[in-house]
């Protein structure tokens, strides 16, 4: 990574920044929206009848508590630690996205506002939002990149079965990064009635914190669940896009000095520029972008450069400021998986456990891999598997089994 | 309600099209009568502008605009016109280089002033320091609904400008001036900067609205427009668009 541009602000003690990165990089347009919904979330979360909601809600609606399963077979099949799986992606809507979802849409319903905005990738923060809302009665929109739109048809039409609007975006890469600029875009005109459901650990504060505190009941429950096995965790493994699932699942053991926390970015077609989403692991410099200081993948002039993942929602330039600050300070440990590797996890864990992961967290899963065979026997790793894979079926099938799988479109297409 | 139109922020993009056409542009503005130019210098993830100056970045870019080709491109203006110069800009460009490098190399451009909107006060890079140890006008951009006290932190900062938008919201939608507007503009004349309001003016009728609130009207999405749909030649195109402005 290149050195920082500049001698860092002083920031260390300030609420809004996470070491030297977070903070509240917006025009004034947005800034009452963002100051008001800071009071409004820490008086949410101090209050005994908000939590006592959102727990109802997560348990008759999310279904949590999710269940961790002892992947026995993977275990025996790789020879070394014993290996756990948060099954996250048995949640509602098949990913950890849901949590953040309806705990912003409670928050929104408590201030008052009738209207929310998402921006979402491969559709799944978009489809946890369509779900939310449709559940509390409030108004959804959803900003797509229009690539992503036309990728992701599946999940377009179950938002939009929601009674969703899903608004494609024309502009830069047509992606993710660009379904955020029209979010914010949108938000900095409509926020006195509307709140801007961000979908991941990062944006301008309070974002990161929002996401990290709606997520950690991921890792609340994982570390209630370990004990309840009867096993001390010496690693966890949680895959890297914008930080949601890792953050939520690391919650509560970044203060301590244990165990190993690995987080795993995308390591896509590999080294080269536009290639892969390697932030920290990679070339990735201090920047500022989307409302927030991090590092992101970025020219020397601080333009945001082109990533390729094989799984949308770890195609993104940024990583939450809060996971970029810990990284630095060496808490969490940064590695890569490739798309091949990632392929390799999805197989080897379908026929091992009868799992399917999501292409998110099949790189956690490849990274488990590689680390289970380091450690002894008688020590335990935790892999999220943040999602499920069912969504991905467009993709992995195209990757896996091409020619029978192209058929089958043909013949869709004819009858 | 006096009938002299305020004064023209003229705002056209480094790079776009293409350099050539670009110091087309500049010259049609000026000579139509501008009294500032603000050019903006292209950023790929541009959150705070509508669509039309988005893609019109997008295509600079892809054309393979360099932070460096918008200074190379200010020293000229500031060579060839005798306007006031701004460049407009995100964050991300200024932290890149570092707000001081920034600021010398602006200040090396002959340029008068920044408008940075995601660098606000309290999260400036050193921007606002930076900028005034080089007699650099660092431009806040505010909006209504801006809270008092952020108002008096501005206030603080004794800009010699301040951009404002008049209504809630992006460039390049429409734009009538309320007695709230009138009241919210009266409010920050008295911080004691000259005001540049912006966001949505386009008729010369607009422009006269602003007379006596506003020191200049930044015009923008505008000319992008005329630009899009300009037939003959590109200079007398956005000359005419100016003047006709001023009219």
């Amino acid at each position: 990574m290149t050195a920082p541009a500049q001698p860092q602000a002083d920031t260390a003690e300030r609420q809004d920044f996470f070491g030297n990165f977070g903070g509240r990089y917006v025009g004034e347009t947005l800034r009452p929206a963002l100051d008001n919904l800071d009071r409004e979330f820490r008086t949410a979360i101090a209050d005994p009848a908000f939590q006592a909601e959102l727990a109802r809600v997560q348990k008759t609606w999310v279904g949590r508590p999710t269940p961790l399963l002892f992947a026995e077979n993977a275990t025996r099949a790789l020879g070394g630690a014993r290996i756990y799986i948060k099954m996250e992606g048995l949640a509602h809507t098949g990913a950890h996205k849901i949590n953040n979802a309806i705990g912003q849409a409670l928050l929104a319903k408590r201030m008052g506002k009738t209207h929310i905005i998402a921006e979402t990738g491969a559709g799944q923060h978009g489809l946890a939002s369509a779900a939310a809302c449709a559940k509390l009665g409030l108004d959804c929109r959803v900003y797509m990149g229009d690539l992503d739109v036309r990728r992701q048809r599946p999940n377009v039409f179950a938002m939009e079965m929601m009674g969703t609007r899903v608004i494609p975006v024309h502009s830069g890469t047509m992606t993710l990064k660009d379904a955020i600029n029209a979010a914010l875009r949108d938000w900095s005109a409509t926020y006195p009635d509307t709140h801007y459901l961000i979908g991941s650990a990062l944006g301008p504060s309070p974002f990161p914190e929002i996401a990290r505190i709606f997520q950690s009941v991921v890792g609340r429950e994982t570390e209630q669940q370990m004990a309840e096995a009867g096993e001390e965790i010496a690693a966890m493994i949680a895959c890297v896009g914008g930080g949601s699932n890792s953050i939520g699942f690391f919650e509560p053991f970044l203060d301590k000095p244990s165990p190993r926390l690995i987080g795993v970015e995308a390591g896509g077609r590999g080294p080269g520029p536009g290639d892969n989403a390697v932030r920290m692991a990679g070339a990735s410099r201090y920047g500022i972008a989307h409302g927030y200081k991090s590092r992101f993948l970025m020219d020397d002039d601080g333009q945001v450069l082109p990533t390729h993942s094989i799984s949308a929602g770890l195609d993104y330039p940024g990583i939450g400021p809060q996971l970029a600050a810990l990284g630095e300070s060496g808490r969490i440990e940064f590695t890569a998986a490739s798309d091949e590797e990632t392929l390799e996890a999805l197989k080897f864990f379908a026929r091992q456990e009868g799992v399917m992961f999501a292409l998110e967290s099949a790189h956690a899963g490849a990274v488990a891999m590689r680390v289970a065979p380091t450690l002894g026997r008688d020590q335990a790793i935790v892999v999220n598997m943040s999602g499920r894979g069912d969504k991905d079926l467009f993709i992995t099938a195209k990757a896996l089994d091409r020619d029978r799988w192209i058929d089958y479109l043909k013949n869709e297409i004819a009858t | 309600m006096t009938t002299t139109p305020t004064k023209l922020m003229a705002h056209m993009i480094a790079g776009f099209p293409d350099v050539d056409t670009a110091r087309k542009i500049a010259r049609g503005l000026v000579h139509g009568g501008a009294h500032y130019l603000e050019v903006q210098f292209p950023f790929s993830d541009p959150s705070s502008d509508g669509p039309l100056i988005e893609k019109a970045s997008q295509a600079a870019l892809d054309r393979g605009f360099k932070v460096a080709d918008g200074f190379a491109f200010m020293k000229e203006l500031a060579r060839d016109y005798d306007v006031p110069l701004f460049i407009m800009t995100y964050g991300s460009l200024v932290y890149a280089r570092g707000a001081a490098a920034f600021c010398d190399q602006a200040r090396d451009a002959g340029v008068t002033g920044l408008i940075i909107p995601d660098l606000p006060p309290d999260y400036s890079e050193g921007l606002f320091d930076e900028g005034r140890k080089r007699g650099l006008a660092i431009t806040p951009v505010i909006a209504p609904g801006i809270s008092d006290a952020r108002l008096e932190i501005l206030r603080a900062l004794r800009p010699e400008y301040i951009y404002t938008a008049l209504r809630l919201g992006i460039t390049g939608s429409a734009t009538h001036l309320d007695d709230a507007t009138i009241a919210y503009l009266e409010k920050v004349k008295s911080i004691g900067a000259k005001i540049i309001a912006g966001f949505g003016v386009r008729s010369a009728e607009m422009m006269r609205l602003l007379a006596g609130h506003a020191d200049a009207a930044a015009v923008g999405s505008y000319f992008l427009e005329v630009y899009n749909n300009a037939k003959g030649d590109i200079e007398t195109a956005l000359r005419d668009a100016a003047a006709g402005l001023l009219a």
